[in-house]
């Protein structure tokens, strides 16, 4: 039998990304120089993103269900039980670090209640996490009565508003978190099986892998990240607000579309997620301070949400590859490198289109 | 006694009895050409047949002839005048429909609309349905193809057979006269499949053009008015009703027994089975099967497309539930189990569709190969050493033959057979005792085939059980140590050494012997 | 000439129609709204007046109308998430105009569905135009006419609409004991978009586009037309529900419709009338039927079995579990399509 020789793969430099940097720097430059405030002397700069956090770790756990081809509508609900929850155990004289375990578990049991209905019905999982968001919406608004629990003692505020040094505690948990979840995605089992199944949860199966058991597993640690989530919230507001995390939900979204991540599964890497909530999260608290106000903000999130969309789906329609692809292979021409390697000539990562021109299924 | 034809509703379509024809059509798929130079006539009042192996390029043919594909050279000629670009909507409005293998319904709305779908006539006031018009001339379309049933019930309550009855009417209710069956009787019953037929006896006496696929021999020889013998994307031979027997059709069809490698005689083995089927029942297609395979041995398992091979082999994996039966694997009980617990038992299947449940087709060639083995891959505490997998997936590559530039590649760019080769690297990366290969080369060109053979070959000359179902004759005949051949869910024969023939294999796959 | 095989199947033509009949989950829903208003009335007497009736009914009206939209497009196999924001902006565009200029019902009417179906056209374009997924798409429009709706009230609010609007929200305001006016109102859309789905040529290709996108379009159908119509509908007829709303309150506001969850309430009265994320499926019938469900089982939680306000979205979640875990068909669909189907076999 002949032997050729494969060369290793090459590493190349993650083009969105690198757009999400440039764009983050712009934005960060431009805020500065329009509002004195926002710099801060740079520490005040690291404190601006601190009410866009909560969002960021929602996002962290959201990015490996849409990673699957899933999506949970349940995080927000989740998180604002969380926040009651921790709140209502604090108020109640409950040692803060057994109360935070206690949300943190029921946040994990929603999850894994979620991953339970959606693998043994097997339906569709935006409908059951429409349903259950409703269903911890509601024991959240029960939970808090009709005195929303405040005022907290100073070592748990610590968490949302405290610091090491210039760095604020709560962006220190998401850039732990972030890590977490980057290492889990790319350097193990499961999180390769997690992407195998995005890309293709037929040949995942036919391949071996436990495909229930994977999904039950990203929606019990979507609840659990939701649920970390809702504490940094109480701490940050001080009180734990039965409504505070829905308004976390499309932002969140956004983050992971933004971070490059195809609704369809499979694509996407958490870096880049991580890069596009600083992204948005300095561009709504730039816009804040600027005096908009926060429907406006939150209107600014959606459109960003559509234009990413559509630049990327008209890039990958118009050229049949991706947009990732288009721009690699020009920024790479453009320097004199050698273009990427050339993808077949059908490529595009349009999968439902390629398919039934391909010759295994004539 | 000739049966008025129905005023078809669509008005534009033509109706007169035509010769279609095909000019030096050719066509590739990523690069793998599928047709070449195709140079074919479809005659008014004639049944005329395409037999082919699988891939020789029959269903792309009468795809592209009626508007699914199109062609990458050539044209089409409608009694002599050329065809512009075709959309299957303009070929039906040129009279042509293509009646695919499985019926492609809307469950959701009613026969009739099935029937009109796409152009459902309008009411008085140019937006309504005519609902009169075509619940009345559906009665009359659908007896003509023999269904007596409501126009105005369900169509996905329909029995498949039914359905596709219910896609010819489709073809009459247009005003279509040239209509082509690609392999229709494959998901039928023989009892239902003459149903079809005759079906297609009535339509040929009213001077329709038609085309027909299929494998099955004996409604070939008695349908055709005209053979055409089809391989690798070429017409090699023609044959007119009553001037050809089985046996020189066959020798077209295969044609390549000079230029295949022979068989590798292997010792016959006599130890224990490491593959011990038992009576494994899997409705519907899966009646009762037992079949062993032993270390160092090829065993095939021959039968027609749905006759319960596949379904075996994806009750065995633990991909669908059987209901009775025991599997063991080298002694251990497998039966039920997820297809993980069968690789770790020493199993593995190499699924017959490729582009669905084979390859992750946007994913790297590394990760593709290590798929199966996610557990095993070299780690540093728990985090898999990325490094070090991709040089143990690249000899595993190497060694398999895959041509291909880097590691970092998505699998789609490259050819049919390189894709196939990278799976039975990732198969033999999980390093099994027994393997299952389902249609080892489908959508592999030629060129290719014979690497995987020696491939499969040198597996099992190392101590691999090896299990190969194939639709390709030749293939069983070229590989096998002992062939079993399924008919209808039960094993109908067993053949072994020098009897393997394509002839003999043939004979029982379809129930004949 | 051979006679091919005939079987017959008008014999049990007939039974299979009733079948069919019985098997509609709008027709369902019958029996089982009265058996919920039997036993809320047996628990509290007070359930069977006039007044909680018309009330339930009125209710349900606004939903009616979202759902009606929500239908059409879930048959396309989308969905819209949008509607919320649409019925919004729609309450505070005619609201302003009611308040300050007097604009007439009539009038706002037509203008509540040409607001409407200009936002429907902007989801239209994003999703059957630019060929984004319905739920980002329409998850992203959900922000930006929320921001819209925000921008146009400016801080204020709309609390002093003509009476001739809140004349016809009224539960006082019955055609006969029990039936609201706006009821007749509800009917007569439900009777158009029924009209519509079921008997127009554009219809039935809903139908189709949302059965088999491939085969529709093999067949020749204008599926992207008919998925572009099919937003704009459903963003009239939540304009529509935005007056409609603005009838019932008499106000509206910056958080109109996302507030009271309409996405939820349209999706789930869709889901329970018997349409599926799947496509294909589903009536406007159904829509209405779902959204009296639905008003009928909240007012039930409250008023016959005293569960506080405060559960009714868990209420109504534990609804669309129910109506989706009941359907067979609508489970494995989705997400897990082709897990549990290895074959390429369609199911019948």
């Amino acid at each position: 039998m002949t032997t050729t020789t494969i060369a290793p793969s090459r590493r190349r430099l993650p083009v969105w990304g690198t757009v999400l940097a440039a764009a983050l720097v712009v934005e960060l430059m431009v805020f500065s120089l329009t509002n004195t405030h926002f710099f801060g002397g740079g520490a005040g700069m690291l404190s601006q993103i601190e009410l866009f956090l909560p969002t960021g770790i929602v996002a962290l756990g959201l990015a490996p269900v849409i990673l699957t081809g899933a999506i949970d509508l349940s995080v927000g609900a989740t998180a604002s039980l969380s926040s009651v929850l921790v709140g209502v155990l604090i108020l109640h004289h409950v040692n803060p670090v057994l109360a935070i375990g206690i949300a943190l578990a029921v946040s994990t049991i929603i999850g894994l209640v979620n991953g339970l209905i959606i693998t043994l019905f097997g339906i569709d999982s935006l409908l059951v996490t429409l349903a259950t968001q409703f269903i911890a919406s509601s024991l959240a608004v029960s939970v808090a009565g009709d005195n929303p629990p405040f005022g907290f003692p100073d070592m748990f505020l610590a968490l949302g508003e405290g610091t090491v040094g210039p760095v604020p505690i709560a962006l220190l948990i998401f850039l732990v978190i972030a890590a977490l979840v980057m290492l889990l995605i790319g350097r193990t089992g499961f999180g390769r099986r997690i992407v195998l199944i995005g890309y293709n949860p037929s040949a995942a199966r036919f391949t071996g892998v436990r495909v229930m058991r994977t999904f039950v597993g990203v929606f019990t640690m979507s609840g659990l990240v939701a649920g970390i989530a809702g504490i940094v919230l109480a701490a940050y507001f001080n009180a734990g607000r039965s409504d505070s995390g829905m308004s976390l939900l499309l932002p969140a979204i956004t983050c992971v579309v933004l971070g490059g991540v195809d609704i369809f599964g499979g694509r996407g890497r958490i870096g880049e997620v991580v890069l596009a909530v600083l992204v948005l999260g300095y561009l709504t608290q730039g816009l804040l301070n600027s005096g908009v106000s926060s429907l406006t903000a939150t209107m600014v999130t959606g459109l960003l949400l559509i234009v990413a969309l559509v630049v990327k789906i008209a890039f990958e329609r118009r050229s049949g590859e991706s947009f990732l692809g288009t721009l690699r292979r020009r920024f790479a021409a453009r320097t004199g490198g050698s273009p990427g390697v050339g993808r077949g000539a059908k490529g595009g990562s349009e999968k439902a289109a390629a398919e039934p021109r391909d010759p295994a299924h004539s | 006694m000739e049966r008025p034809r129905p005023v078809p509703v669509s008005a534009d379509a033509d109706t007169t009895a035509r010769t279609y024809s095909a000019r030096n059509v050719s066509k590739a798929f990523s690069g793998v050409p599928v047709l070449e130079g195709i140079d074919l006539a479809f005659r008014p009042g004639e049944i005329h047949t395409l037999v082919g192996e699988n891939g020789a390029g029959k269903s792309t043919l009468l795809k592209i002839m009626s508007g699914v594909y199109s062609a990458d050279s050539g044209s089409l000629e409608l009694e002599g005048e050329a065809l512009g670009p075709l959309s299957p909507a303009t070929a039906q409005r040129r009279g042509i429909y293509l009646v695919p293998q499985e019926p492609r319904l809307m469950p959701d709305l009613s026969i009739a609309e099935n029937l009109y779908l796409g152009s459902l006539p309008r009411g008085r006031f140019g937006f309504t349905v005519n609902w009169k018009m075509i619940n009345n001339s559906a009665g009359d379309v659908l007896s003509r193809v023999g269904l007596s049933v409501d126009p105005r019930s369900l169509a996905g309550r329909l029995p498949l057979a039914h359905q596709q009855l219910l896609e010819c009417a489709r073809a009459l209710a247009h005003g279509c006269t040239i209509i082509f069956f690609d392999e229709p009787t494959s998901p039928l019953t023989s009892h239902e499949a003459e149903t079809l037929f005759s079906v297609m006896d009535d339509l040929r006496r009213q001077q329709m053009t038609l085309g027909f696929i299929s494998h099955r021999f004996d409604e070939v020889e008695e349908l055709s008015d005209r053979i055409s013998v089809m391989r690798d994307g070429a017409v090699v031979a023609h044959h007119l009703r009553g001037e050809s027997d089985r046996a020189s059709i066959i020798n077209a069809m295969v044609g390549r027994e000079l230029t295949m490698a022979k068989r590798k005689t292997r010792p016959e083995r006599s130890g224990a089975p490491i593959l011990d089927v038992r009576h494994v029942v899997s409705k519907p297609e899966v009646e009762d099967i037992s079949i062993q395979v032993r270390a160092g041995e090829i065993v095939g398992l021959g039968g027609l497309v749905g006759s319960g091979r596949t379904e075996l082999s994806e009750a065995v994996f633990g991909l669908r539930p059987s209901s009775a039966g025991v599997v063991t694997v080298d002694g251990v009980d497998v039966t039920g189990r997820a297809p993980q617990d069968c690789i770790d038992a020493g199993l593995i299947y190499l699924g017959e569709d490729r582009g669905r449940n084979g390859i992750f087709a946007d994913v790297d060639l590394t990760r593709n190969a290590s798929a199966s083995v996610i557990g095993r891959l070299p780690r540093k505490g728990r985090l898999i050493r990325k490094r070090q997998e991709e040089t143990m997936t690249q000899g595993a590559l190497q060694n398999a033959g895959v041509k291909a530039a880097n590691m970092g590649l998505p699998i789609k760019s490259l050819s049919g057979g390189n894709q196939q080769k990278v799976l039975l690297a990732r198969w033999m990366m999980a390093q099994p005792k027994v393997a299952i290969f389902d249609e080892p080369t489908r959508g592999v060109d030629v060129g290719a085939k014979e690497g995987i053979y020696e491939m499969i070959e040198s597996l099992t000359d190392d101590g691999l059980a090896t299990l190969v179902i194939s639709s390709e004759l030749d293939e069983l005949v070229r590989l096998c140590d002992r062939v079993y051949a399924v008919y209808e869910g039960r094993v109908v024969g067993e053949l072994r050494g020098d009897a393997i023939t394509s002839d003999a294999v043939g004979q029982l796959a379809v129930g004949a012997a | 000439m051979t006679t091919p095989n005939v079987t017959s199947f008008s014999s049990i033509a007939f039974g299979r129609s009733v079948r069919e009949f019985i098997g509609r989950r709008d027709v369902q829903l019958v029996p089982i709204m009265l058996v919920i208003a039997i036993v809320s009335a047996i628990a509290s007497p007070d359930f069977l007046s006039s007044r909680v009736i018309s009330s339930i009914f009125i209710t349900a009206m606004v939903t009616t109308f979202v759902a009606l939209g929500q239908t059409v497009v879930m048959l396309t196999k989308g969905i819209d998430l949008s509607v919320a924001p649409i019925l919004g902006l729609a309450a505070v565009i005619v609201g302003f105009q009611a308040q300050d200029h007097g604009m007439p019902l009539w009038l706002g009417l037509l203008v509540g569905a040409g607001v409407g179906a200009v936002l429907g056209a902007g989801n239209a374009v994003l999703v059957s135009l630019l060929g984004l997924p319905p739920i980002i798409a329409t998850l992203g429009t959900f922000s930006v006419y929320g921001g819209l709706q925000f921008i146009i009230t400016g801080g204020s609010q709309v609390n002093q609409v003509p009476a001739e609007y809140t004349n016809l929200g009224v539960a006082t305001n019955t055609i006969i004991p029990g039936v609201p006016m706006l009821l007749v109102v509800g009917v007569f859309a439900t009777v158009c978009v029924g009209l519509l789905l079921r008997y127009t040529v554009y219809g039935r290709n809903v139908y189709a586009t949302g059965d088999d996108f491939e085969a529709a379009f093999r067949a020749g159908i204008p599926t992207r037309r008919v998925i572009f119509i099919a937003y704009v509908l459903c963003g009239l007829l939540s304009g529509i529900a935005g007056v409609v709303y603005l009838a019932r309150t008499g106000s509206a506001d910056a958080l109109t419709g996302t507030q009271t969850n309409e996405n939820l309430n349209a999706i789930a009265a869709a889901l329970i009338g018997g349409a599926a994320l799947t496509g294909g499926r589903g009536n406007a019938a159904g829509a209405l039927l779902g959204s009296i469900f639905l008003a009928l089982t909240v007012s039930a939680m409250g008023i016959a079995a005293h569960i506080p306000d405060e559960w009714q979205p868990a209420g109504i979640g534990v609804l669309i579990l129910l109506a989706v875990i009941a359907d067979p068909r609508a489970r494995q669909g989705g997400t897990l399509k082709g897990l549990f189907t290895g074959r390429r076999r369609r199911r019948r």
